[in-house]
């Protein structure tokens, strides 16, 4: 099923990319009112703002991943990964505190951690309240909802909440690891760690010196920018068109029935992808619109599972562990953005 | 060794892009200021990347192995498959590179949904009963500034409206208020929140024209889009205007307005609007965005 996905769904998408180019070039006299020059200008203006506004954030995740693989140790990580299983995913949950990092660098960073040994559940927290749960969004939140500042600490509490559940979730009922398997022709013999870890590196050729570490950083980083990036383009591509042609107030009859409300605010996150450090002001523009819950589900919804990331976890993780994860997420960010709003 | 050529041809167009864009200016039209310089940074980590891939090329070239990991990142055996990943990234750059640049119009603003009554997360504090003590809004003050202590009534405020209360209090003394660049949204918020102390008041603001259906012959909507980081997360802010032959004007086309604020209702809203009595057109300005001041009140 995974093969089948990877093997039809990367060359589809760029299937569609391509048409995509096809119609840019005939699109001067296309008659349809979607392709309309003005609508090609804010196509252009809103793909390549995303690509442009991401890529510092990826590069800083592949570098800071990439200085991880190179310079710190498997045993060092294990060292500083508590045993215990709920002291590890709160610490997962407050990690974005000390490493505060938006989710398009967090997943090079969370796969590279996993890889070198914490456990997966203790990752998964950190990818879905690292880009909440941080300074700088905190901030960001609190100015933008400048009237409201239980939003700053609500959302900061149910993200934390929120992932915390899906840490111990994660550890009672996950078996195996998440990640996917990798090509195992690349396997190479080990240099005697002791346990059974299949991606050791063979930097050998290049010597251990501090030229050849440097050489690997910017190997590892280099290709794995093309890794994620792939995704990223390609989820800057659906934002964009997205945007460009769905009206809002076509969607806005969602606002007034309470429970659509909040599933409408969480597809409506889904669908922007934008980043976890300017969402807030998306939401305070909203906020004669809808309501405390469903504004909160949109914010704590948003950072943790979006469309352009959902692609970039499919290049990282198995297909029913994300779908599972998404589910979950989108579940529990429900029933707390519900709740919170009952109870305040 | 193709890959490593193609994939520094690659990360140099991205770094040559940003670097073009930067020099033409038109880093703007994406890229709220306070983000360029990330930006402009990951040029130079782009540009490295790309060095290092011609690196790698040449050392596979003179038979040498470079660095080799197992991580999945390798890539494909299958040309249609690399051509198409390829593809993809180098269809922003076309894109970017050669489809003249406009700006974000009326078309998106339609989509967005324009906000006529400045940023709808303030809300109007709740109004102190009316007494005799407060002036009569039928006689607004127009052209005297009210005495201080008059002030306070006409600015009610909460903790929340504070900043905009303040504010408020050093506008209404101007005699024409115009409307900033620098802190569109906050001024379009307090004009909105203390109406009743700033109807009459001659207002001054530049932006572009968007109108809705709704909207009839005579108005429109002089409005700015608002950017906090990129132009995805961009709301178009405006303020309605009524003038005679405001028909003669297109959508997307850039005016000066001035003209008497007042009170109206648009799809059963109270907003604010303009009546204006002059109307010209003008050059776009340098940036067609806003952004929001994050200084304010602080």
């Amino acid at each position: 099923m995974l093969k089948l996905l990877f093997r039809f769904g990367t060359p589809s998408l760029a299937v569609g990319c391509l048409i995509m180019l096809g119609l840019i070039v005939k699109n001067r006299d296309w008659p349809s009112h979607l392709f309309t020059p003005a609508n090609l200008q804010s196509f252009k203006i809103l793909f390549i703002s995303i690509i442009l506004e991401a890529f510092p954030f990826i590069l800083l995740g592949v570098l800071f991943s990439a200085l991880l693989q190179v310079f710190v140790t498997d045993e060092l990580i294990r060292k500083f990964t508590p045993k215990n299983p709920v002291a590890g995913v709160l610490f997962g949950a407050l990690l974005g505190i000390a490493f505060p990092l938006c989710e398009c660098g967090m997943i090079p960073v969370v796969r590279r951690l996993i890889r070198k040994g914490m456990p997966a559940y203790i990752g998964i927290v950190y990818l879905l309240a690292g880009p909440i749960v941080n300074p700088i969004v905190y901030t960001s939140t609190f100015t933008a909802f400048r009237t409201t500042p239980e939003m700053a600490y609500s959302r900061m509490g149910l993200a934390f909440a929120v992932s915390v559940v899906i840490g111990l979730l994660l550890y009672a009922f996950m078996k195996k690891s998440p990640l996917k398997a990798a090509p195992a022709f690349h396997v190479l013999p080990h240099r005697g760690h002791g346990h059974n870890h299949d991606h050791d590196h063979d930097h050998g050729s290049l010597g251990k010196g501090f030229r050849g570490r440097v050489a690997s950083v910017l190997s590892h980083a280099s290709d794995e920018f093309f890794d994620m990036g792939k995704y990223l383009i390609f989820g800057a591509l659906l934002t964009a068109i997205i945007q460009t042609v769905i009206e809002r107030s076509a969607l806005e009859s969602f606002a007034d029935q309470p429970l659509l409300a909040y599933l409408f605010m969480m597809a409506f996150a889904f669908i922007l992808s934008i980043c976890s450090t300017s969402d807030a002001f998306i939401a305070s523009s909203l906020s004669g619109m809808f309501d405390f819950g469903p504004l909160l589900a949109f914010l704590v919804f948003g950072p943790m599972i979006d469309l352009k990331n959902t692609l970039m976890l499919l290049s990282t993780f198995r297909v029913k562990f994300v779908l599972a994860l998404i589910a979950l997420t989108a579940v529990l960010t429900f029933i707390g953005a519900w709740l919170t709003e009952v109870l305040l | 060794m193709i890959h490593h050529l193609i994939r520094a041809a690659i990360l140099t167009g991205f770094a040559m892009f940003i670097l073009y864009l930067d020099r033409t200016g038109e880093m703007s039209l994406y890229i709220a200021p306070r983000m360029e310089l990330y930006v402009k940074l990951s040029a130079l980590g782009l540009y490295a990347a790309a060095v290092y891939q011609i690196y790698a090329a040449l050392q596979k070239r003179m038979g040498r192995q470079t660095p080799d990991c197992d991580c999945g990142h390798e890539p494909s055996r299958s040309i249609l498959k690399n051509t198409l990943i390829y593809g993809l990234f180098i269809f922003p750059l076309l894109l970017g590179f050669l489809v003249p640049t406009g700006t974000l119009g009326s078309a998106l603003a339609a989509k967005k949904g324009v906000s006529l009554t400045g940023s709808a997360a303030i809300e109007r504090p709740a109004l102190p009963e009316e007494t005799g003590a407060n002036p009569d809004p039928a006689a607004p003050p127009a052209d005297a500034p009210p005495p201080e202590d008059s002030l306070d009534s006409l600015f009610p405020s909460d903790e929340y409206t504070e900043d905009h209360a303040a504010y408020g209090k050093q506008l209404v003394r101007e005699p024409v208020i115009s409307v900033p660049e620098k802190q569109f949204i906050e001024t379009l918020t307090t004009l909105d929140l203390f109406r009743e102390a700033f109807i009459g008041k001659e207002v001054e603001l530049t932006g572009f024209v968007y109108r809705e259906d709704d909207m009839g012959e005579g108005r429109f909507a002089v409005s700015r889009f608002a950017m906090n980081c990129c132009s995805a997360d961009a709301m178009p802010y405006g303020l309605m205007i009524e003038w005679p032959k405001a028909i003669d004007y297109a959508n997307d086309e850039w005016v000066t307005v001035k003209g008497k604020l007042v009170a109206s209702t648009y799809l059963e809203n109270e907003i604010i609007m303009l009546e204006a009595t002059k109307l010209e057109r003008v050059e776009a300005p340098e940036s067609p965005y806003v952004y929001p001041d994050l200084e304010f009140g602080m």
